[in-house]
């Protein structure tokens, strides 16, 4: 077959228009609406957001699970092209998880199995997914703790969980994650639970692993300046959706949608320490009853009624979708120095 | 706006000599074996200040807070309120002690009773102190508090089920302002917030402090936070202080080998730069508190350590004004 013949290679994961839904006594929660995302082979993208904007749930439904009350009530997700939502391919959704699909949680304490020493833990993956033999694992099990950081890994395979730091933990859920020599690792705040020098080393571990065995990740944060060193693209969600999608650079370069714009002015950094934090007044619309129009509205500075039908998301720049009318207008405008001129006016 | 730091001269509101707490380890009777938590811990906080304490887990920043507010009981050492050590007090000088320090505590979700409303959560302090001459009295002073920390009227008679993260944490803040205390604990008060968020209550704090003049003591693993809320930092490792001083001293020319790992380890939001910046990864865990090592206590993790440095605790000495590193060999 020649080049100009083939189609398309499909993405390695393609998240297309997924909603998930939260069937609850209050009602149905709209969890995740309309979702769509692209993963390529060997990239990472950061999932950002705050509480309750549906990054854990993406990373949920792309594992298969979400289980009651939850359900996936509409979209898809593809692997290389393959619906993993559709029934008929339960079997095949069920054989790449934990083979090409690895995930690593935030909290390495309850994700281990407390009563198991860690190199059975890692050989369970590797006789279920690979038929290895239990002295085969048990190899591969030491390689494997090696490959990931952890020193005398001869020893360190019989220890149970609970006499290993936070830190050690988390690497052996990466080195449990990474197992099969998976095509894309699902990462759920992995360093949240950590201290930040500690936290520091499973970042480097992580972009390590991707460059040596061109993993794909998906990093799901909170943290903006995790995602900034990591990612190589994000997409920052809101109330339940995609609010806007970039390359790394640009978006923390030239935010488009005032909720990345909020996002970024209201992180205290490290290396830049004005008198005055910046906040964004209000707090997230309730997804029992999701607002017609913008999810943003109720707190972005420029929404007015333009704002009321819902913006889709589209093309703002190569390779960027922002799902706002106004894209990179400036929604907070010179808000910072009128905030310091009403301080220099009471003292 | 944060209040400039006050004049130094001043006796210090708070005065921390020497304190070690210890925890009892499950064991023998005939051999009892405790966790060294804090040892040797210094340190003043002026009138109208925020210390920040920061540290790592088990770096015993929480215990500190806990000593300071007699929830945990001192080994050795002193702790002078306003000049006198309040260690040993009992009674109604404790009673007394409880009024005038008050905290602020992480979690906004299991911190305030459920069942409680928001008028009695925040009235609380009043009437076990008997500041409120009657319920009408009390009503109008927590009235007054909500609207201080920026929450509706109609707030009095919800519960706390009703409000958000953020709100919840104001409620907390009105009822550790209610009694006017000269010195608020705040462990960790902003870290299950989230940013967008975080920032309103950081800024509160401060408002509340220009306002009130009273001392915080700001507990968080969080440096950019306490950055922000800082007048002087404190860096605990291991249950010592290694490092303290003026917050830009701290930030911009920390000296103690563990200071800078800690701070080169922070992520900024910011792609280019954070690529750019050079990594300190000093490797290894920190000391086992129930039998430390002699010596300094990152003895095991520092590049520089040699011989003294494992043999001879470092005192906490001052190399400039107000800045005092616990090294043999400060940076």
């Amino acid at each position: 077959m020649t080049a100009a013949l083939s189609p398309v290679e499909p993405p390695l994961l393609e998240i297309d228009a997924l909603s998930v839904t939260f069937d609850t006594r209050a009602g149905p929660v709209e969890a995740l609406r309309s979702v769509s995302l692209v993963v390529e082979a060997g990239e990472t993208l950061g999932l950002v957001g705050e509480s309750g904007c549906g990054k854990s749930v993406t990373a949920q439904a792309v594992m298969g699970l979400v289980d009651v009350p939850g359900r996936i009530s509409g979209g898809d997700v593809r692997w290389r092209g393959r619906s993993l939502v559709d029934p008929r391919n339960a079997r095949f959704a069920r054989s790449l998880r934990g083979r090409e699909i690895g995930m690593v949680f935030q909290d390495p304490m309850t994700s281990l199995n407390p009563l198991m020493p860690i190199g059975a833990q890692i050989g369970e993956v590797l006789t279920r997914h690979l038929g290895l033999t239990k002295a085969q694992a048990r190899a591969r099990a030491v390689d494997l703790l090696a490959a990931v950081g952890i020193g005398a890994p001869r020893t360190r395979v019989d220890l149970h969980p609970h006499e290993m730091s936070g830190g050690m933990r988390q690497r052996v859920m990466i080195a449990m994650a990474i197992a099969c020599e998976p095509a894309l690792v699902l990462a759920d705040e992995p360093t949240t639970a950590l201290d930040v020098t500690v936290q520091a080393q499973i970042l480097d571990l992580l972009a390590d692993l991707q460059q040596r065995l061109g993993i794909a990740i998906v990093l799901v944060s909170h943290d903006l300046g995790v995602v900034a060193g990591l990612c190589h693209r994000v997409a920052v969600m809101y109330a339940g959706q995609v609010v806007e999608s970039a390359g790394v650079e640009d978006l923390f370069a030239r935010p488009a949608h005032p909720y990345t714009q909020g996002l970024l002015r209201s992180a205290p950094r490290l290396d830049d320490a004005p008198e005055r934090l910046v906040g964004i007044e209000g707090a997230p619309p309730s997804l029992l009853d999701p607002p017609q129009g913008c999810g943003f509205l109720a707190r972005c500075p420029i929404g007015d009624a333009a704002c009321a039908v819902p913006p889709p998301a589209r093309p703002v720049g190569p390779g960027r979708l922002a799902a706002c009318v106004r894209p990179f207008t400036p929604a907070w405008g010179d808000d910072r120095s009128v905030i310091d001129e009403r301080a220099e006016a009471r003292r | 706006m944060s209040v400039p730091p006050p004049d130094s001269t001043d006796d210090p509101l708070l005065a921390v000599r020497d304190l070690a707490v210890r925890y009892p380890l499950p064991g023998g009777f005939w051999r009892r074996r405790s966790f060294e938590a804090l040892d040797g811990v210094g340190f003043e906080i002026a009138r109208g200040e925020t210390l920040g304490l920061v540290g790592e887990s088990g770096s015993g920043k929480t215990t500190i807070g806990r000593a300071v507010l007699r929830r945990v009981e001192a080994h050795r050492g002193e702790i002078l309120f306003r000049g006198r050590d309040v260690t040993r007090l009992r009674g109604e000088a404790l009673r007394r002690l409880r009024a005038d320090v008050q905290v602020v505590l992480q979690d906004p979700y299991s911190s305030l009773n459920p069942r409680m409303r928001v008028l009695d959560i925040v009235a609380e302090p009043l009437v076990v102190h008997g500041r409120a001459a009657s319920r009408e009295d009390a009503r109008a002073r927590v009235t007054e508090l909500l609207d201080l920390v920026g929450l509706p009227k109609d707030a009095v008679d919800r519960f706390p089920h009703a409000f958000s993260g953020g709100q919840r944490q104001r409620i907390g803040i009105a009822r550790a302002i209610a009694l006017e205390p000269a010195l608020i604990v705040a462990d960790e008060p902003v870290s299950a917030l989230d940013v967008s968020v975080q920032a309103q209550v950081v800024n509160l704090l401060q408002d509340l402090q220009a306002r009130l003049g009273a001392s915080y003591l700001f507990i968080s693993h969080d440096l950019a936070v306490v950055r922000h809320i800082a007048h002087r930092v404190a860096i605990l490792y291991g249950g010592r202080i290694v490092e303290i001083g003026p917050r830009d001293a701290i930030f911009e020319n920390p000296r103690h080998p563990y200071t800078q790992a800690l701070l080169s380890a922070v992520p900024i939001a910011d792609p280019v730069r954070q690529r750019a910046r050079r990594r300190l990864v000093h490797a290894g865990e920190p000391p086992d508190l129930a039998a430390p090592p002699p010596g300094c206590r990152y003895q095991a993790r520092c590049p520089l350590a040699d011989a003294r440095c494992r043999e001879v605790s470092p005192p906490l000495a001052a190399l400039a004004q107000d800045h005092a590193v616990a090294c043999w060999k400060p940076l």
